[in-house]
């Protein structure tokens, strides 16, 4: 029974570590709608210049998270400006997947040619002390990502139900059109999501880098669970983002276990389609997003 | 017009004579690589290898006083590697092909070479299915992917139990391996080895490369009180393995790594020197070997040097360096270089390990594999990799931390 609760609790640690690389690509997809297919190679980024800068400036990985989640903010605004932007109107909506996974093939390209093909580990710097709870254990780095992806999802759910901005961002992602109608700058808004999504990979990135080693195909292992989260959450739900990991998380650790390493993504993938057949929005999905 | 026939004829004759002469002066060989493609950088070192060992030769005289001539042929896939063997052997007329680094070139292209009764020298690919078809004139001078697991499997019996001062029966082994080809190829034929010597088997896993977290593999593993464990594995989740079980406190007596991230220093740097101390991987090659136990390691070194500018850029170089020299020495002896001379002559080598510059001998046995081909056993010692078996090519002793 013990190993049962300890295996929970490593579920829930990897279901936050899932959540927080999540809540990005949740928010892009909700109200810009847009498949960012180039969420993993932005993190692969964030980790190599968390890498960086740590080893050669000797600040804590944390330290990074500030500066890096306004840097990411701006390239969301510019990627968004730039790249999506120009494509919102193509005729077909497949264009701007195309442009986005474009972007992806080019930073995983970019950070080869950059870092070459070794694997990097960034320093741990105290972020893997083993912690004990009552005879369970965790590692402090893994209890600081689940804390802040609740208080992340948390303070954004104000944000988009408190404030003007958030209203706007509500309103677009429900209908565009009349939210166009009714005054708000709809450019904009997508501008500004698209920034928030990619300030929230930045945080992601400074988070993670002490946890795990980064290499040019890093972004790879974590977006397609990132892909699952979200549409089983309900895209562009937070909270549903949220659970839908730390669901992920505890079937991964509990089936990898008791039945076999090999075998969790197929105990996860199969809780997919069956929330796929009977709830097709995702658990909190309103299906407004999905217009 | 018979005259002016005639004439032709003795000039024709005359041509014929002259090639055939000019082609006794020098005696052809081929080198098939994958020179260009996403195989050219390992392909491209395993060819260098050839290449040093022809050039030794020819500046000792050649091979039975004629020159060597190499031809070069680019196996950038399944398909070009049959048809650069087609040319070299029906256009360039070699009398044999050295190769080939990848072991689907290898397999395909010696299928060309078998059929035209042309001798088909394999230095580098591991997989058991290039020797295992049967096949008249195809040798392998180089290790085998089951000589790969079996080294892990029998590292136990030969260092682990005896340094433990137990029986190997008495320790449970756990097996976990990467899910694709490297990984399950390698531990069927660790799994086959360990049931062969009546091992204990207490696990055996296969994972996805990409995982992100080894957390539940490893409190199965701690489960099962595995006390060796065996990991076939790239650099992530060789990581992640041995990062995760210190956190974890999972502490078995030893870890052998098949080849694959256990052997990059970039690894071990990542890990942790502290957490990859004591870790064993088997290799078939190592530059860090004791010399006495490798003649001409030395040589080979200041040779590559010289014709590259610098050192090796892997040990592959080395190991096919090593079968073309056994190779050209048993031609030097065989009665002609006819096919059926050459096989003859190969089957004669008889060079016992410690006499080449990778450690090992060269005996071919039935199938046309080198029996000899082991694998040396090294150990992360102090965040440096240190051989420690064969004991005659160790450079360090053997040690299990605490």
């Amino acid at each position: 029974m013990e190993v049962f609760w300890q295996l929970m609790i490593n579920g829930l640690m990897l279901g936050g570590l899932f959540a927080i690389v999540s809540i990005g690509l949740t928010i892009i997809f909700g109200t810009v709608h847009v498949v960012n297919f180039a969420h993993g190679e932005f993190l692969m980024i964030a980790m190599y210049i968390v890498y960086l800068a740590t080893t050669s400036l000797g600040v804590h990985p944390y330290l990074v998270a500030p500066p890096l989640i306004v840097a990411f903010y701006v390239v969301g605004l510019l990627v968004q400006r730039f790249v999506i932007q120009p494509l919102l109107e193509a005729r077909d909506p497949n264009v701007q997947i195309f442009a986005t996974v474009g972007l992806s093939i080019m930073l995983m390209n970019l950070a080869l040619l950059l870092f070459g093909a070794n694997i990097r580990a960034t320093p741990g710097e105290g972020t893997r002390a083993l912690i004990h709870m009552g005879g369970f254990r965790v590692l402090s780095g893994q209890l600081v990502i689940f804390g802040l992806t609740i208080l992340v999802v948390y303070l954004l759910q104000l944000f988009l139900a408190k404030t003007h901005l958030g209203r706007g961002i509500r309103a677009t992602s429900q209908n565009r059109a009349a939210a166009q109608l009714m005054g708000v700058d709809v450019l904009r808004i997508y501008r500004i999501t698209f920034g928030i999504g990619l300030a929230c990979v930045g945080l992601a990135g400074a988070l993670i880098a002490p946890m795990y080693p980064v290499a040019p195909t890093t972004g790879t292992y974590f977006v397609l669970i990132a892909f699952v989260v979200v549409v089983l959450g309900g895209m562009g739900s937070l909270k549903g983002a949220f659970v839908g990991a730390l669901i992920i998380g505890i079937i991964e650790t509990l089936s990898s276990y008791y039945i076999a390493p090999s075998l969790k993504e197929v105990a996860s993938f199969l809780l997919f389609l069956l929330v796929l057949i009977f709830r097709p929005t995702g658990l909190f999905g309103s299906g407004q997003a999905m217009e | 017009m018979s005259k002016i026939r005639s004439i032709a004829a003795a000039a024709l004759g005359i041509a014929c004579m002259a090639a055939a002469g000019s082609a006794s002066a020098d005696v052809k060989l081929g080198a098939l690589f994958p020179l260009s493609g996403e195989l050219a950088l390992l392909g491209e070192e395993s060819s260098r290898g050839v290449e040093l060992a022809v050039q030794e030769k020819n500046e000792k005289g050649g091979l039975k006083n004629e020159q060597i001539r190499l031809l070069r042929g680019d196996a950038v896939d399944n398909n070009q590697a049959i048809g650069e063997a087609r040319r070299l052997i029906s256009v360039e007329g070699v009398k044999a092909i050295f190769g080939t680094y990848s072991s689907a070139r290898s397999v395909a292209a010696s299928q060309v070479s078998e059929l035209a009764g042309i001798p088909y020298f394999e230095l580098v690919a591991v997989s058991d299915d290039i020797t295992n078809r049967g096949f008249k004139y195809v040798f392998r001078s180089n290790p085998s992917s089951s000589d790969f697991g079996g080294a892990a499997v029998h590292s136990i019996v030969d260092l682990i139990a005896p340094t433990l001062n137990v029986d190997p029966k008495s320790l449970n082994v756990a097996i976990i391996h990467e899910d694709s080809v490297f990984g399950s190829s390698v531990s069927g034929a660790q799994v086959a080895a360990a049931k062969e010597l009546g091992l204990n088997i207490v696990e055996n896993l296969p994972y996805a490369a990409s995982t992100v977290d080894m957390s539940s593999i490893i409190m199965r593993l701690q489960q099962a009180k595995a006390d060796v464990v065996l990991q076939t594995s790239y650099e992530k989740d060789t990581i992640l393995f041995l990062k995760q079980s210190d956190e974890i406190g999972f502490k078995p007596k030893a870890v052998v790594g098949a080849g694959g991230g256990y052997i990059l220093q970039p690894v071990a740097d990542a890990v942790g020197h502290d957490t990859m101390e004591g870790a064993m991987v088997v290799a078939e090659a190592h530059f860090d070997i004791n010399p006495a136990a490798a003649p001409g390691l030395e040589d080979f070194m200041t040779a590559y040097k010289a014709k590259y500018g610098t050192g090796p850029r892997s040990s592959h170089s080395l190991t096919s360096y090593v079968g073309t020299k056994a190779i050209l020495d048993a031609m030097e002896q065989a009665a002609s270089f006819d096919a059926d001379a050459i096989r003859a002559a190969v089957y004669a080598l008889d060079i016992p390990n410690g006499q080449t510059a990778v450690g090992w001998g060269v005996k071919f046995n039935v199938k046309g594999q080198n029996e000899r081909a082991q694998m040396l056993v090294l150990q992360w010692q102090n965040g440096k990799l240190v051989t420690v078996y064969p004991e005659a090519a160790a450079m360090g002793k053997f040690a299990l931390p605490n």
